[in-house]
């Protein structure tokens, strides 16, 4: 019996995701079905493509509280060098715009040294208002309306491109973090990172990657969320933060580093989708849909606390739930 | 868990009775700017009420001012197999790709109260609500009428982007080079047609330009109180400058007996809420609308504010 609850309690994030989906189904008519899957899936994508970066991110032990402004960033620049660039060209400008700014949000934190809650809380402003100041306030519309609709379109009736590349992406991360050295020492950095600076592990190489990383993502998910709207706006994601945080943290992942995992993310990401839709579904009022999230938040921590003071014992093993 | 499995395939049944006897009453999804709003609240309260009176089934979701969760939420009402959209779009581009898969399951889809760009016009039956831009005209006027054709304001605009303000704006200016006016424009801020932003910004204002301001244009009433409540902590006791404000608010009417506004332009969001639920109505009748259906607008000053009723 208590193997069994260990083990709803290791996969809680799972739980917690098909009670969340049962709970819909039964009480929101209409909601199972394969519309509802691909449309939860593509609003999810644009949290989940930040989500990803981030996950790796908090893994480090790092935190960054600047990627909804770098999501506006990244979009505007994918727009506005449109009639320069063409459409490619300046989407890919739009990612680079994204690295550009994690860049320096690396060398705050990795080489000046200054905590990462800071430093990204100074670039979050900084950024937003760097997009202000490009688009002067006002939304800027793209060339190419009908791009937008293909891109927003619905392949074998469940994927649209983001939620396909969202799938992709987060796939590649769950290999990339239980297979490979680097993955592996990315917890090490995180648990502890002067032991694993002592262990021949380049700490500061790897958390200024993450930022590089993570900033990247947020790049792409702005660049998507920009060219499906047709219109860079300098207050897209200005809501995305919290959101995005609430979903690596509902995953399972330690603000404090060193545990996380992307399927957790995943998790994560898929139970605030489906609670929102679902909300939407029988017209709950925006703010209750926040007070759901916050007591789903509130119940995976406490859960995630009674989980490892329950496993201390077999410490020696890894740890990556 | 035996148990649980079993249950499953009847709660299923049960799912699938439920959404057919759903399927019945017409369902329109409402995607309202916001719940808690001067104007956007009657409008809701009136569209819903008609609505009732109608035998239509209201689905209200509600953006609150955030143009990436409207477009999720007409994806939601998609999902929901909605029988008709009522979109109130904040952007005017935005939207587009959900109101074209909007198109593709066959829900038609309305706009109410503010306009999006051309390109928007194939996938919806009609855009009802006020003509924004006239009433930037109107208030043109109204203003140049109050400073005799010269001075310098300030514009107090709502929310960047969002298509009041750029057609509430550009009436406004463009109105005035047309009648070849010589008031200037000193500075247009934006002031999300929220009172106390408004309040914030012009305080910066006053302390910027003070009596350099002989005139204020505010997009809506709301952001006027702002204005005026910002001018009495600066100048206690001295007369405002002539302000043009558009809604038609009571405390705006209660104003402009007190001088302390000129005008206000009076649109009812009663009849704009009343009028998005009759074209939708019409239209799942089967029956065709016009394109663009505008709500009446009168311009309110002293000379007839005893005889007009304001809009909220």
């Amino acid at each position: 019996m208590s193997a069994f609850v260990s083990t709803l309690l290791r996969y809680r994030v799972a739980v917690i995701l098909c009670l969340t989906l049962a709970a819909a189904t039964l009480i929101v008519p209409g909601f199972a079905s394969l519309t509802t899957l691909s449309l939860g899936l593509d609003r999810g994508s644009t949290i989940g493509l930040i989500a990803i970066g981030l996950t790796v991110l908090l893994i480090a032990g790092q935190i960054d509280l600047s990627v909804g402004s770098v999501f506006a960033v990244s979009g505007i620049v994918g727009i506005m060098l449109q009639p320069a660039l063409g459409m490619g060209w300046a989407a890919l400008a739009g990612v680079l715009a994204g690295t550009a700014a994690r860049v320096v949000n690396g060398f705050l934190v990795v080489a000046l040294r200054i905590n990462s809650l800071v430093a990204t809380l100074a670039t979050m402003l900084v950024f937003r208002s760097v997009a202000h100041w490009m688009t002067a306030s006002q939304p800027i519309p793209g060339n190419d309306i009908m791009f937008s609709i293909t891109l927003s379109e619905i392949y074998l009736e469940v994927f649209t491109v983001c939620s396909g590349l969202f799938l992709v992406s987060i796939l590649a991360l769950h290999v990339w973090l239980t297979r490979t050295v680097a993955g592996r020492n990315l917890f090490a950095v995180g648990s502890n990172a002067l032991s694993a600076e002592a262990s021949g592990i380049s700490a500061g190489r790897i958390m200024f990657l993450s930022f590089v990383f993570a900033s990247t993502l947020a790049g792409v998910a702005g660049v998507l969320q920009s060219l499906a709207t047709n219109t860079g706006s300098p207050v897209y994601g200005s809501e995305l933060t919290v959101a995005v945080i609430a979903a690596v943290v509902v995953g399972g992942t330690r603000l404090e580093g060193g545990r996380g995992s992307a399927l957790g993310t995943l998790g994560g990401v898929l139970t605030i989708a489906a609670l929102t839709t679902a909300m939407e579904f029988q017209s709950v009022p925006a703010y209750m849909q926040q007070v759901a999230s916050g007591l789903i938040l509130i119940l995976l921590v406490v859960l995630d606390r009674t989980v490892r003071t329950g496993r201390r014992k077999p410490a020696a093993a890894p740890v990556h739930a | 868990m035996i148990g649980k499995t079993a249950r499953l395939p009847a709660a299923l049944a049960a799912i699938l009775l439920a959404s057919t006897a759903f399927a019945s009453a017409k369902t329109v999804c409402y995607v309202t700017a916001a719940d808690s709003h001067a104007y956007a609240t009657p409008a809701n309260v009136a569209l819903n009420d008609r609505a009732k009176e109608l035998g239509i089934e209201i689905l209200s979701l509600s953006q609150n001012f955030d143009v990436q969760t409207g477009t999720e939420q007409v994806s939601t009402c998609i999902a929901r197999k909605a029988d008709g959209i009522i979109l109130w779009p904040l952007d005017p581009q935005a939207y587009i790709p959900a109101l074209a898969r909007a198109r593709q399951a066959n829900i038609p889809a309305i706009l109410i109260n503010s306009p999006m760009a051309e390109q928007a016009n194939d996938f919806i039956k009609s855009f009802t609500g006020p003509d924004v831009y006239e009433e930037g005209k109107l208030a043109a006027d109204s203003l140049n009428e109050a400073m005799k054709g010269e001075g310098a304001v300030v514009v107090i605009a709502g929310q960047a982007g969002n298509g009041t303000t750029i057609g509430r704006v550009g009436g406004f200016v463009d109105r005035l080079k047309e009648i070849g006016s010589k008031v200037e424009v000193l500075e247009t801020v934006n002031a999300d047609f929220d009172q106390q932003k408004a309040l914030v910004a012009s305080r910066d204002l006053i302390t910027r330009f003070s009596d350099r301001i002989t005139g204020v244009y505010a997009n809506d009433d709301t952001m006027a109180r702002g204005f005026i409540d910002a001018w009495k902590e600066a100048n206690s006791g001295k007369p405002t400058p002539p302000i043009v404000g558009i809604n038609g608010q009571r405390d705006a009417f209660d104003s402009i007996r007190s001088g302390e506004m000129y005008s206000t332009i009076v649109q009812s969001p009663v009849e704009d809420g009343k009028l998005a639920i009759e074209t939708m109505a019409e239209i799942l009748d089967g029956k065709d609308v016009k394109a663009r259906l505008p709500i009446p607008l009168t311009v309110v000053t002293k000379a007839n504010v005893e005889t007009v009723q304001p809009a909220f």
